[in-house]
This record gives C-alpha cells, structure tokens and sequence, in this order.
C-alpha cells in the first residue's frame, strides 16, 4: 500500500507534468517525470513478512508480580532479504514491559535470524496469549507500508499471589471422615509408624518405646506419620459485585489471593482442598490433593472474574449433599447485595460445618475509587458491621477484611479449628 | 514454549547517538546529502541564476548606486570571480554557518542562550559602538545636539556590512539550511531548503511563462529562459544519446533534490529510532546488527534506485526518439522520419506521453523480472562460500 508520500510524490509529479505542459516548462515536466519514476523503480522492491517466527517464554505459568522473560527468534527462510520489517510483538496490555522492547527494525538477509528478547510483569492474573506477531514492511524511503502478521501464539497463566500462611493460625480439629485416610511422610498424629527419636521434656509417657529404652539405656519416642485429616472447602464469591474497588485492589483480587494462599497452605499439609466458585453459574471443583489438585485450584482462580448474581444459599443448597460432615468451610466474600447471606450460614453451621467468613470490606475498597461522604461512610459501615455481627452470631466466624490488611493479619482473627 | 531464556546480551557497539553519529553508514549518508545539497545549488545557479539575476549583479548595483565599494571583500561575496565560480567561496561560507548551527544545536541549552547572546551583543555592538563613542565624544564637548556627520558616517560602514551579509545570505538560504537539517538532524532544515528550491522554481517558471515575461518588459528580459528545445540529443549511455545537456542538468536538478531529501530524512528517521530505543536494547548486539542491516540497505538502495530514477527519466525522455527509430527500422518507412519532424512530438504533448509510456512499461516490469529472487540468491551463494 502507497503512503502518503509516495501518494504525494506521484500526484505532485503528476500535476507537475501537467503544469509543464500547460506552461511549456520543462523543468516543471521533468520533475515530474523524475518523481513518477522515482516511485515506478521503487514499485520494483517489496519486502516481505515470509518468515519463520519462535517464541520462547521462561515459564507457561507464573504468579502475579513475577517477571516474564520472552524471547522472540524471528528467521528469513526464503531466499531473497526481508528489507526493511518492522517486527511488533503484540503484548496483552495488562502486561507491562520491564525492560528491552517487544519489537525491533531489522533487515534479514536470505537464512539470517534475529532475537528479540523482552521482560514482561504481570500485574494482573488471568489466562493470556502473547500474539500474533505483527510485521511491518517499509519501503527505505517510506514509500509502501505493507502490514502482515504470524500466527504465532504462546498461551500462560497467570496465578493469583500467595501469601504466607502460619500454621498458628489455622489448624484443623476435624479429622477425616471417610476410610482410607491418606498416609503423610511426615511426622505427626497418625497411626502408622514414622520413626524414632530421642525423648524430649513434654512427650507423652505412651510413646516411648521401652524396648529401645531396655537396649540403648536412652530414652526413645515412637514417631508416627501424619494422617491427612480434613476436606477444606473454599467458597469464593464472584459476583459482579466482587469488582468495587481498583482493578488491582478490589475485594474478588483480594479473594482469589486468599483463597489460593489458603488452598496452598492446606494442601501442603496433605489435606483435601474443594473450591468453588459462585457468580453467573457454580463452579465446582471436587476435594482432592496434591500438586495437580494445587494446579486446578490455581488455575480457576487465575480465571475468575466478577460476573452475575447469584445467591450463596443456591450454592449451598446444591452442594450441601457433597460437603463431608463437619469439614471446615472458607466463604470469602464480601456479604454485599445477598441476601441469603445469614441462612446459608446459618444451614452450614446447623449441619456442623465449621464456618469461617472471609469478608473483604466492600465499603472501603469502594472509598478507593470514590468519595464517600462522611456521614454517608459511617452509616454504611455500621450496617456491615451489623451485619458481620448477624453471621458472628449463627456460629460462625468473621473476619472482617480491610483493603490495607495482610492476609496473615486478618487470619489472626481465626482461632481453634 | 517454555524454556531457557537468557537475557539482553551487551556487546562492545552500542546504539547510543554519541557512538552512532561517527559510524561510516550514518556519515556516508550525511556525506551524500551534502554534495547532493551542494551540486543542486550549483546547478540551479548555473541553470537559472548566473548571469541573469545573480548576487554579483545585485552587489555591483549597490556598489554603483553609494559609489563606493562594498566593505565586504570581494573574495568573499565572490565578486573577483566571473560565472559559477563567484558561488565558490559565498557555498562555501554558507556550509560554514550551516554546520555552525549544527554545532550550536548540538550544545547545552545554557551554552546556547549563551552563544546567541554574545552574538546578539556583538551585531549591535558592530553596529552601533563606534557610532555611539564619536556621538558621547561629540555631546561631550558640544552639549546636547543631534549627531553630527562624522558620527552617522560610522553607521555606513556596519551598514553596508550587515546588509551584504543579508544578500548573501538569502541567496545561501537553502544551503545554510540545508546544511543545518543534515548535520543537525532538522527535519524543518531539510524541508525548508527543499522549499526554498521548490519555490524558487516555481516563481521562476511563473515568470519565465511568455505571456508574464511579456509584462516584466525589460526586467523580464534578464530572466534565463531554457532553450532545451534547440539541439540534438548530446548525453546518454550505452552509445544512446537520449537527451540534450541542458535536459540533462534540469535532470539533475529534480534527481539531486530527492537524493539530498532522501539521505537526510533517511539519517534522521534511522537516528530516531536508535535513540528512541531503550537503553538496554541499545546494548544489545542484535539491535545493534539490525541497525547496520537497515543502514547497509538504505545506503544501496539510495545508489541504486536513485541512479536508477536518473537513468530512467533520462530514457523517458528519450523515448520517443527510440520509438520513431524503432517504426522506421521495422517499417522503413517515411512516416517516422515525418512525425519526428513534428514540433508536438518534441515539444510537450508526444514527449511526455512517450516518457509516462515508458515509464508504464519500467512498472509492469516487476512482475517479470524476479530481480529480488536473483539478487537474494547471489547473496545467499556469497555468505555459504
């Protein structure tokens, strides 16, 4: 395609040659013909975008925050020069660029590569596509433009951070229900042997091996492995009203990294994690350990985004039938706009689930963006707090979460499972 | 893909205009620029300006009218020259100043200010420090009274200097900016000295048209009017004479001023994108080599397809003697040898017909001349061996 350039230059020369002839002047006419040519030997050049294209990413997966590092190897496999390509490639936009640059002017020649090589961060989770490739060729004069682009795609995840957990913090009390409870190799309240170990001041009297006493005149402690005890169930509301606040800082941004840090925490000690996820429909994702378990859970959340309506007793009551009895149960959720809210707790903890309200505080993330009037502000915050306490009161727990607040300072507020 | 990514890597090279500006591509292109810039002015002058409306005229009117010489020396305005050779020395002023503001803009803003005004100071002083020492001299030892003629006869000398500088200096006008635009990587020096070229053309053409001639009397008479009518074809290639030399050089003309535009614009959009780079792919050897590949191209490409454009305007207008030549070899007949003969064919109508004729058949050439393929495969047979 011409640019504006080469359109001027042949309609300039054009109406040169027109003017010339119209006055008999001959240095009108042949600048003219000298432009009309210059453009005709240069219609004799194009480049091309026939090139072999590669994308390298340092990971497929990685958490909010983290680097990316991207290498593109772009190579001239046909046999003439490329000329001068303008190589762009394109970025999703919440990724911002870090250092080097995501696109390059270059000049191959017939076999010749080039690497262009970029850090991204990743600010934001989600799933994400980097591509296609867009090329550029431009005539060296800047005569044609002609725009191409690779169908090159390399698809990541981004998870939601993680956040340090303390083990103090939580701790189950609710052993697994069901048979064939799953053996840990670590040391712990268990059944089955794990090791031996020196006597220390506070061990109960009924774990010393005596025989191992009789023999080694030291005394020694039965170890046993740890029995991985609960299924741990994480309700993550999403509805469309999760997203008041910034896009970093909103109560679902702040949900997911709970929810995630939780998840991470719980299957690390080898118990069952569920999650589930309510906002236009249910999404449910069945207990289960291990890393593959930890990947799904990360995955779901890396997708989530605030959509829909829908109540949290329609969650419970649909999945009521799937939770194992007396397994804890996380609802991170900010209570806004749900009126169900109170019963669902309230069937939860009737049935002898322990219940742990999560709850972002939706006022102060809406405070983020918008000015709330003082008086305004108050009101609201007492009727949440009313409410919090409505929940506190069915037997649950509340956590109220403030935008400025860690995760592992707003769990101190757990105590005992 | 994952994998292993290793980051930027810092070569010896970088991309950083300080380094930048010396390498031989950039300065290559500068080089060509200038003589383009230079051999465009001298055509023009020769074409159109000496001996018609020249400075040196306009010097020896002023000369006549005070009745004094000019305090400017002559070998600097180049009124001891005759014919092209008085632009000599006022071109080679006008680089001067042009690669002074260069210079000057390449400078901290504070050295700048500085510079300009110590140059303001020194113009007024050149202009009125003499005048104003004989004129307190005078009020001293007369009292308060207007400035007598001794102390005015001062203001003639930085006068008459200032003012043949103005001349000559509007004559310089495409060369001072023109030399400004590409060593100082102005895009507005470039454009103006192509617009002052343009616009001289122009208001020459509109002047030189008979019926406005007719009007200017005997002022239009001094105008240079082109007889590129009058002659056989002198100048060509390959044993063909295609045009005449007065052709040649308006030829010329319209091909250095794109050679000089597309050098300069050329080493200023490449600048441009190198500083506009962030600081660690200016590092990176491979930007680095792709910068060279995109230079290296320009440069061949700024050769070949403008002496290309030459060549071919040249064909084109010759084309129409080629076409006869051609009818009357095949036909031998008397008819070719007759249209030859009409004042239309050479004149404007046949000629530029033929030319944008010839020039159709150059643009469907591409399609069967695969001189891309060709050329990429000499190039891939060079880098194997």
């Amino acid at each position: 395609m011409w640019t504006r350039k080469a359109s001027f230059t042949f309609a300039g020369g054009i109406s040169l040659i027109l003017i010339g002839m119209m006055i008999s002047n001959h240095q009108m006419m042949i600048l003219g013909l000298s432009f009309v040519a210059f453009i005709v030997a240069n219609s004799w050049i194009s480049g091309h975008g026939d090139v072999e294209v590669q994308r390298t990413l340092s990971a497929d997966n990685l958490y909010k925050g983290d680097d990316l590092y991207v290498e593109l190897l772009v190579t001239n496999r046909s046999g003439r020069r490329t000329q001068t390509l303008e190589v762009y490639d394109n970025v999703p936009h919440e990724m911002k660029l870090r250092s080097g640059l995501n696109q390059m002017k270059m000049n191959l020649g017939p076999g010749e590569s080039a690497r262009i090589r970029y850090v991204l961060r990743c600010p934001l989770r989600g799933h994400f596509s980097i591509g296609p490739v867009s090329l550029r060729y431009r005539n060296t004069f800047n005569l044609s433009v002609e725009e191409m682009f690779v169908d090159h795609h390399s698809d990541m995840i981004v998870f939601p951070q993680l956040r340090d957990v303390e083990e103090a913090f939580i701790r189950s009390r609710t052993p697994k229900m069901y048979t064939g409870a799953t053996t840990l190799r670590t040391p712990g309240p268990g059944t089955e042997f794990y090791s031996l170990r020196e006597y220390v001041p506070g061990d109960p009297f009924k774990n010393i091996n005596w025989k191992a006493f009789a023999r080694t005149g030291d005394l020694m402690i039965n170890e046993k492995c740890r029995d991985a005890v609960t299924d741990l169930y994480i309700i993550l509301d999403s509805r469309d009203i999760a997203r008041i606040g910034t896009v970093l800082k909103n109560p679902l941004e702040m949900g997911t990294v709970a929810a995630a840090s939780l998840a991470s925490f719980f299957l690390q000690r080898r118990d069952s994690v569920s999650l589930i996820i309510y906002d236009e429909k249910l999404s449910y994702l069945p207990p289960d350990t291990g890393d593959k378990q930890h990947f799904k859970i990360l995955s779901s959340l890396a997708g989530v985004a605030p959509q829909g309506a829908m109540p949290l007793q329609a969650v419970t009551n649909s999945l009521a039938a799937r939770f194992s009895r007396g397994s804890p149960i996380f609802i991170i959720s900010s209570c806004e706009g749900d009126g169900t809210v109170p019963a669902a707790i309230r069937d939860l903890v009737g049935r002898g689930h322990e219940v742990t309200v999560l709850s972002p505080s939706s006022i102060d993330f809406e405070r983020l963006v918008s000015r709330i009037p003082r008086m305004s502000y108050e009101v609201l915050k007492i009727e949440r707090q009313n409410r919090m306490t409505s929940l506190a009161g069915f037997g649950s727990q509340v956590i109220d979460w403030m935008p400025d607040m860690d995760l592992s300072q707003a769990l101190l507020q757990v105590r005992g499972y | 893909m994952a994998g292993e990514v290793s980051p930027q890597e810092e070569g010896n090279r970088t991309l950083h205009l300080r380094t930048l500006r010396k390498q031989w591509q950039i300065i290559t292109l500068q080089v060509i620029a200038t003589v383009a810039l230079v051999w465009m002015y001298m055509e023009i002058v020769s074409t159109y300006v000496v001996g018609s409306i020249d400075h040196t005229i306009l010097f020896r009117m002023l000369e006549q009218e005070i009745g004094s010489e000019l305090p400017v020396g002559d070998w600097l305005t180049g009124l001891d020259q005759q014919g092209v050779a008085s632009y000599y020395v006022p071109i080679g002023v006008g680089i001067t100043i042009g690669g002074g503001m260069s210079l000057l803009a390449f400078q901290p803003p504070k050295r700048q200010q500085k510079i300009k005004l110590a140059f303001v100071i020194g113009l007024i002083v050149i202009l009125s420090g003499r005048f104003l020492m004989n004129y307190l001299w005078q009020l001293w030892g007369d009292g308060w009274t207007v400035p007598d003629n001794n102390a005015l006869a001062t203001l003639e000398w930085p006068l008459l200097t200032i003012l043949s500088m103005v001349i000559l200096m509007f004559y310089l006008l495409p060369v001072i900016m023109g030399t400004r635009g590409i060593w100082g990587l102005s895009r507005k020096g470039v454009a103006w000295c192509i617009g002052f070229v343009l616009l001289f053309l122009a208001i020459h053409a509109i002047l030189s048209f008979p019926v406005v001639k007719a009007q200017l009397g005997g002022y239009g008479d001094k105008l240079a009017t082109l007889d590129v009518l009058v002659g056989a074809p002198t100048v060509g290639f390959f044993g063909m004479n295609l045009v005449t030399e007065q052709q040649f050089s308006l030829i010329m003309i319209a091909c250095l001023i794109m050679i000089f535009q597309e050098s300069a614009f050329g080493v200023i959009r490449q600048l441009e994108y190198a500083f506009r780079l962030p600081e660690s792919c200016k590092r990176d050897p491979e930007y680095v080599k792709q910068v060279d590949n995109v230079l290296n191209g320009h440069l061949r490409h700024t050769v070949i397809f403008l002496t290309i454009t030459t060549l071919s305007t040249m064909v084109a207008l010759g084309f129409h003697s080629v076409l006869l030549e051609f009818v009357e070899g095949v036909t031998g007949s008397q008819w070719a040898a007759q249209v030859s003969e009409s004042v239309e064919l050479t004149l404007t109508y046949g000629l530029v017909i033929s030319a944008l004729l010839f020039l159709a058949l150059m643009a469907v050439l591409r399609f069967f001349v695969p001189w891309q393929r060709l050329w990429g495969l000499i190039e891939t047979s060079l880098s194997r061996s």
